[in-house]
């Protein structure tokens, strides 16, 4: 019975154990979808390859069935699954920030560690500003903490909130998720590019 | 076939049997039948009137009543600082944080222990810690504490000063008109219980 952790069937440290090993099962992953190549994660924002779109709403398609037939099954307790709270403000802010700078720098933080991985020296350079700005963040701290905490709505659910169940909120967002992903192949032809090519490396 | 095809094959299936059954919404049980077996007749769950009556006396800050008889019979007669939980609506959730802590030491209350026991034994097996009964209850706590029959002339030495401390602790508890200090002499010698630390249910957040 799931979560693991919390009901004792294996240690703190064994739990850290597994999160060693499915890390780098993500990082294979990210790297085998070629998200170590900030042109391909950046042609998400000008529509010539949209293979960040596919692979996380797949994922996040995969782990909400997984979860629910888990706990159809009675292998998983939901109501001990830790949800992230949400600070309204902080996460429209801090949503612009992590934007610009995957705009800019051509990662999102994961997929820089990725890249370093690999070699890629803007990867690095990119890491370097991920360091800066935590020490920003932290030295600068009892400025934005008012900002930081605005706004708590703890933890709020897509389904609580338009009032369905679970699994038929599921349902909705794997039909939203095709047609994105039909969207996403409409707009990899429209807006594709002479010098890129999906799945070059 | 093209990849999106196949997908939307495999995952539209699946979502439409996630929104068809009902949602899974029973509350695990922590403990098997076994193991409560064994809790239940070694009768770890009770607390004497003795010891009670002793941590109301010396005002231990870790000490919680629970009445879970109905509002009506609370408001006539509780224990002093006891919260009224009736039984129905323990499930309920504003009492979670009540009874599922690591703060204090809860001790269920009602007429006889049976009410009482019934709260612990569902709160035991929801794995909540710190929840404990009080030995035969208030009609129990009446005979012992609020009413101690006197020992028989020669009795041994240790039931007399059980007797003693039961006189003062009624009498301090308002069962005597008389206000008398108390001392610590307590018949039983049996250790307080320890509080037992909450895992913390969090894990960490992740990102991409």
């Amino acid at each position: 019975m799931g979560p693991l952790v919390v009901n004792e069937i294996i240690s703190a440290e064994t739990n850290l154990l597994f999160a060693f090993i499915i890390g780098i099962a993500f990082g294979f992953v990210l790297e085998s979808n070629g998200f170590s190549s900030s042109r391909r994660l950046a042609g998400m924002f000008y529509g010539y390859d949209t293979t960040v779109l596919k692979v996380f709403f797949t994922a996040a398609i995969t782990g909400m069935l997984g979860l629910l037939f888990l706990s159809l099954f009675g292998w998983l307790d939901l109501g001990l699954i830790y949800i992230n709270p949400t600070f309204l403000w902080s996460a429209i802010g801090g949503g612009v920030i992590m934007g610009a700078g995957f705009i800019l720098g051509g990662y999102c933080p994961g997929t820089s560690f990725c890249a370093a991985a690999i070699g890629k020296l803007d990867a690095l350079a990119f890491i370097g500003g991920i360091f800066i700005g935590i020490f920003i963040f932290a030295e600068g701290y009892p400025l934005w903490e008012g900002f930081y905490k605005a706004k708590d709505l703890g933890s709020p659910v897509l389904n609580d909130l338009i009032g369905t169940s679970r699994g038929v909120m599921t349902l909705m967002i794997i039909v939203v998720a095709l047609v994105m992903f039909w969207v996403g192949e409409w707009s990899e032809k429209k807006f594709a590019r002479d010098d890129y090519k999906i799945n070059q490396h | 076939m093209k990849p999106l095809k196949i997908l939307a094959a495999v995952i539209i299936p699946l979502g439409i049997i996630i929104a068809a059954v009902p949602e899974n919404r029973t509350r695990p049980y922590k403990l098997t039948a076994d193991e409560l077996l064994t809790e239940v007749t070694e009768g770890r769950q009770f607390m004497s009137p003795d010891e009670i009556a002793q941590m109301l006396i010396v005002k231990d800050p870790t000490l919680q009543l629970i009445d879970v008889r109905s509002k009506d019979q609370f408001e006539k007669f509780s224990l002093p600082n006891a919260l009224n939980v009736p039984l129905e609506s323990l499930l309920s959730a504003e009492y979670e944080e009540i009874l599922n802590q690591d703060i204090k030491l809860n001790i269920f209350y009602s007429n006889s222990s049976n009410e009482a026991n019934q709260a612990w034994m569902i709160t035991r097996q929801l794995g909540y810690k710190n929840n404990y009964v009080l030995q035969g209850g208030l009609n129990y706590w009446a005979e012992t504490i609020l009413k101690p029959e006197k020992p028989a002339e020669g009795s041994p030495n240790e039931e007399i000063a059980r007797y003693n401390f039961r006189m003062g602790a009624g009498k301090a508890l308002g069962g005597g008109s008389e206000s008398v200090a108390v001392g610590a002499a307590s018949g039983s010698s049996a250790p307080k219980p320890v509080l037992q630390k909450n895992k913390k249910k969090k894990g960490a957040a992740g990102g991409c």
